[in-house]
């Protein structure tokens, strides 16, 4: 069985508690009663729109401290996050180039940190490292965990539920160095909304971004907004009563930018909090009065009133 | 397939490239080697052939186009990038279409480590760097928030815990080492 260490990231301990409830939830002895662990000393990836964007060199420092980590614990980062991810997975990429490594190695030694990767096995005398994989949510329930398992826990009916997900940039992009899913055709998603019960429906656009990534909700909200609000539209025609995804940036992004265009908004959640809800968790413990877009029209449905 | 309709956002427009007199005191012939320098691929193989633009979500939504702005890149028209650099949402998408391979999200993440060296620093990479120092995290912790926390079951955010010092001394010897609280301008109280 493979062991694994939560990697929350900044935005759900911070914003959506009822995502880190979820996760647990389902990772736990409630759920899938997988090996997984919470390592205290992590800090931010650090978010890739800010450092990878302004300092390259202490974007890696800063990650390959949190991948350090894994590695002494010989754990696999379980990310909840695309941004965490996309951070975290090229930091591990770029240490394969022994050059970069030893020069991350040559300050890390200032806080009694080195990264060597996860020792493997040893030919003779010479030992043999992997880089720390770092892996995504929805990957780990879809390959490790099993459209099969999810199906056969999914006891709350969603057949009524027709959901539009949306993956997120970063899970899909850049593929220079992995590819998780499809970029052109992702299915993983659709595949899990679709074991827990509910129908994923189609829509126009559906691999568009949600307009927040690499800091343009920071800086220009209004661009961002505009983006949010062209998805939403296309979302609102095929007549979907929820929107799933499996990044809390986007999951913020759908929460608070349909303020600016809607009065009621398509309630908005994290896959973990779908997969919780099938599983039959009581709403309460989600965490969606922390969203800003109601999950009443949702919740009143499920009930069947 | 129906046109594409562009709703622009006012105040964000620019002109074509080709709409514009460029005078040679403009041209900076260091900027492409400049760009591979903090991370960008040769801006000389572009071809011109503006994939990169039709993907673009951004370009939709304001008079932004990604390979206008390689093109500046290819003369070292520096100041005609100065407006576009921080609205690319890092998609991806270019790269995924790029028939030269440029990854042209790689070069505006360039364009934005050129910009903070000349000073050039948005706010909130400011607010954000300061965060990460002071809490170890980029988001600020709320209030509101670590009571419902509390409610849940799931204990403060580990950020007020004391053992989380150790992390943020880690941290900030780290930012000093790579001369990043210099370069963003963390203020010297916030460093622990």
């Amino acid at each position: 069985m493979t062991s694994y260490a939560y990697f929350f990231g900044c935005v759900i301990p911070n914003r959506y508690p009822g995502v880190e409830y979820a996760v647990r939830w389902v990772c736990g002895k409630e759920g899938y009663d997988m090996d997984v662990k919470d390592v205290p000393d992590f800090s931010c990836c650090p978010v890739p729109g800010i450092f990878y964007s302004t300092d390259k060199e202490t974007w890696l420092l800063l990650a390959t401290r949190n991948l350090v980590l894994a590695q002494d614990e010989r754990r696999e980062i379980l990310t909840v996050c695309n941004g965490c991810l996309t951070s975290l997975m090229k930091a591990s990429e770029y240490l394969k180039d022994p050059k970069s490594m030893g020069k991350v190695n040559r300050v890390l030694a200032q806080v009694g940190k080195k990264y060597t990767g996860v020792p493997k096995k040893s030919e003779g005398k010479r030992k043999v490292f992997e880089p720390v994989s770092v892996r995504h949510y929805i990957e780990v329930m879809a390959n490790d965990i099993g459209l099969e398992a999810i199906a056969a826990k999914a006891k709350r009916p969603l057949k009524n539920i027709k959901v539009a997900v949306h993956y997120g940039c970063h899970y899909l992009r850049p593929t220079e160095s992995r590819t998780i899913d499809d970029p052109n055709n992702p299915v993983l998603l659709d595949k899990i909304v679709e074991a827990c019960g509910a129908t994923s429906v189609d829509y126009e656009d559906k691999l568009d971004c949600c307009g927040a990534g690499g800091g343009v909700r920071s800086h220009v909200v209004d661009l961002a907004n505009s983006l949010t609000q062209d998805k939403c539209r296309n979302i609102s025609d095929v007549g979907a009563d929820c929107i799933v995804t499996g990044c809390p940036f986007c999951l913020l992004q759908f929460d608070n930018a349909q303020k600016s265009f809607s009065k009621d908004g398509i309630p908005v959640m994290h896959v973990s909090q779908f997969q919780a809800l099938s599983m039959g968790i009581d709403p309460i413990s989600l965490g969606f009065d922390t969203h800003h877009v109601s999950a009443h029209s949702l919740l009143r449905k499920l009930r069947g009133a | 397939m129906g046109e594409v309709e562009k709703t622009f956002i006012s105040g964000l427009k620019e002109e074509l490239v080709e709409e514009k007199v460029i005078d040679e005191s403009q041209l900076d012939p260091n900027f492409a080697k400049e760009i591979k320098k903090y991370g960008g691929k040769d801006v000389m193989t572009c071809l011109q052939c503006g994939n990169c633009t039709g993907v673009c979500p951004i370009s939709l939504k304001i008079d932004y186009k990604t390979r206008s702005i390689i093109k500046y890149c290819q003369f070292g028209l520096r100041t005609y990038t100065l407006g576009t650099r921080w609205v690319c949402a890092t998609c991806y998408r270019c790269y995924e279409h790029c028939p030269a391979d440029i990854n042209p999200a790689e070069v505006m993440i360039a364009l934005r480590h050129i910009a903070v060296r000349e000073g050039v620093i948005p706010p909130f990479i400011k607010v954000a760097a300061t965060n990460l120092v002071r809490y170890g995290q980029s988001v600020k912790p709320d209030e509101e928030i670590n009571k419902i926390r509390k409610e849940l079951g799931l204990g403060d955010i580990h950020t007020f815990s004391p053992d989380f010092k150790k992390v943020l001394r880690e941290i900030s010897v780290l930012i000093h080492a790579s001369k990043y609280d210099k370069l963003i301008g963390i203020e010297d109280e916030v460093m622990v």
